[in-house]
C-alpha cells in the first residue's frame, strides 16, 4: 500500500514536470506573441508617440511589463512554498516528528529558489520602469526583509549543533518568518501609492484583460507546479541520502 | 501574428531580444536546476538499491 502509494507520487511528480515545463513555456509565449496588443491598449495615455497599424500610438507599449508573467508567478510560488515552511513546522512542533522538520527546511530551500528569481526579475523591471535597481518602496522592503527571513533561517540552522534544538528553533524561526509573507502581498494595498508605488493588477477593476489573464494564470500554474515538483525532487533525495546512511551504518555494523 | 502586433514587436525591436533573452534564460536556469536535481536523485537511487542488496545478501 505505501509503496503503491510511493509509486503514484513519484509518477505524479513527473507529470507535474511536464505539466509546469509546458505552462511555462505557454504562458512565455503568451505573454509575447498574444497579451501584447492587450497591453498596447492600455498604455496609450502617456509619453513619446508611433504610427502603428496605421494610427498614432502615444506610448506603443511597455515591453519591460513583460516580465510581469515571469515575476508575479514566481512571487505567488514562493508566498505558496513558503506557507509550508510555517505549516510544516507547526506539525513538527505539534507532533516533534523529525520528517516535518525535513520538510520545512526544503520547502525552504525551494522558497529560496523561487524568492531570488523573485529579486532578480523584480530588479530588472524596477530598473526598466523606475530608472533605478533598488528603491525602498515598502513591497520591495517587505519581500526584502523575507529573502533575508528565509537565508536567516538556513544560518540558524547552520549555529545549532543538536538536532533536536535545531529543529525546534528552525519550526519556531520558519512560522514567524512565513508572517512576513501576507505582509509582503498586501502591503501595496495598505499603503497608500507614491510615486514609486508597487503596481497593483490583481484583484482590483481593470487591472488585466482577458489575454493577460489567460497568460498570467497559465504561468502561474505552471510555476507553483515547478515548486511542487523541485519539493518531491528534493524530498526523495533527501529520503533516499537519510536511508543510504542507515543501510551503510548497518553494513559497518 | 496579427499585422498590427506585427508592427509592434518592429517598433520595440531593439529591446525586445534582451527581454526575451532574460525571460528565457531564468526560464532554463529553471530547468537546469531540476535537471542536476533528477539526476542526482537518480545516482543516489542507483546507489540505494546497491546498497540494500548487498544487505539483503548478508541478512
Amino acid at each position: 500500500m505505501l509503496e503503491g502509494a510511493f509509486v503514484d507520487r513519484k509518477k505524479l511528480t513527473y507529470i507535474m514536470l511536464a505539466f509546469a515545463g509546458i505552462a511555462t513555456l505557454v504562458g512565455f509565449l503568451l505573454a509575447f506573441f498574444v497579451a501584447a496588443p492587450a497591453q498596447m491598449l492600455r498604455t496609450l495615455d502617456s509619453g513619446k508617440g508611433a504610427i502603428i497599424g496605421g494610427g498614432f500610438v502615444s506610448n506603443p507599449i511597455d515591453f519591460g511589463q513583460k516580465i510581469f508573467y515571469f515575476h508575479v508567478p514566481v512571487a505567488i510560488a514562493s508566498f505558496a512554498v513558503f506557507f509550508f515552511t510555517a505549516f510544516y513546522g507547526v506539525r513538527f512542533l505539534m507532533t516533534r516528528d523529525r520528517i516535518y522538520d525535513t520538510k520545512s527546511r526544503i520547502a525552504t530551500e525551494v522558497t529560496l529558489i523561487f524568492v531570488v528569481l523573485t529579486m532578480i526579475t523584480g530588479d530588472l523591471w524596477t530598473r526598466w520602469a523606475w530608472g533605478v535597481w533598488w528603491t525602498w518602496e515598502p513591497r520591495l522592503t517587505t519581500y526584502f526583509i523575507m529573502m533575508l527571513l528565509v537565508i536567516g533561517y538556513f544560518v540558524l540552522r547552520a549555529s545549532v549543533e543538536d538536532e533536536e534544538r535545531r529543529a525546534v528553533y528552525a519550526a519556531a524561526f520558519g512560522i514567524i518568518a512565513f508572517l512576513d509573507a501576507p505582509l509582503s502581498f498586501a502591503i501595496t494595498r495598505i499603503v497608500p501609492a507614491g510615486s514609486e508605488a508597487h503596481p497593483v493588477v490583481i484583484g482590483v477593476p481593470g487591472g488585466l484583460d482577458g489575454s493577460q489573464l489567460a497568460a498570467f494564470l497559465i504561468s502561474m500554474f505552471g510555476m507553483i507546479a515547478f515548486g511542487y515538483v523541485i519539493y518531491q525532487l528534493r524530498y526523495r533525495e533527501e529520503r533516499a541520502k537519510e536511508r543510504l546512511e542507515v543501510l551503510k551504518t548497518a553494513l559497518e555494523d | 501574428m496579427d499585422p498590427v502586433t506585427k508592427e509592434i514587436f518592429a517598433q520595440v525591436a531593439p529591446a525586445l531580444p534582451f527581454v526575451i533573452a532574460v525571460y528565457a534564460a531564468l526560464w532554463l536556469g529553471l530547468m537546469v536546476y531540476v535537471s542536476v536535481v533528477l539526476s542526482r536523485l537518480g545516482k543516489l537511487e542507483r546507489q540505494l538499491v546497491l546498497v540494500e542488496e548487498t544487505v539483503a545478501k548478508r541478512g
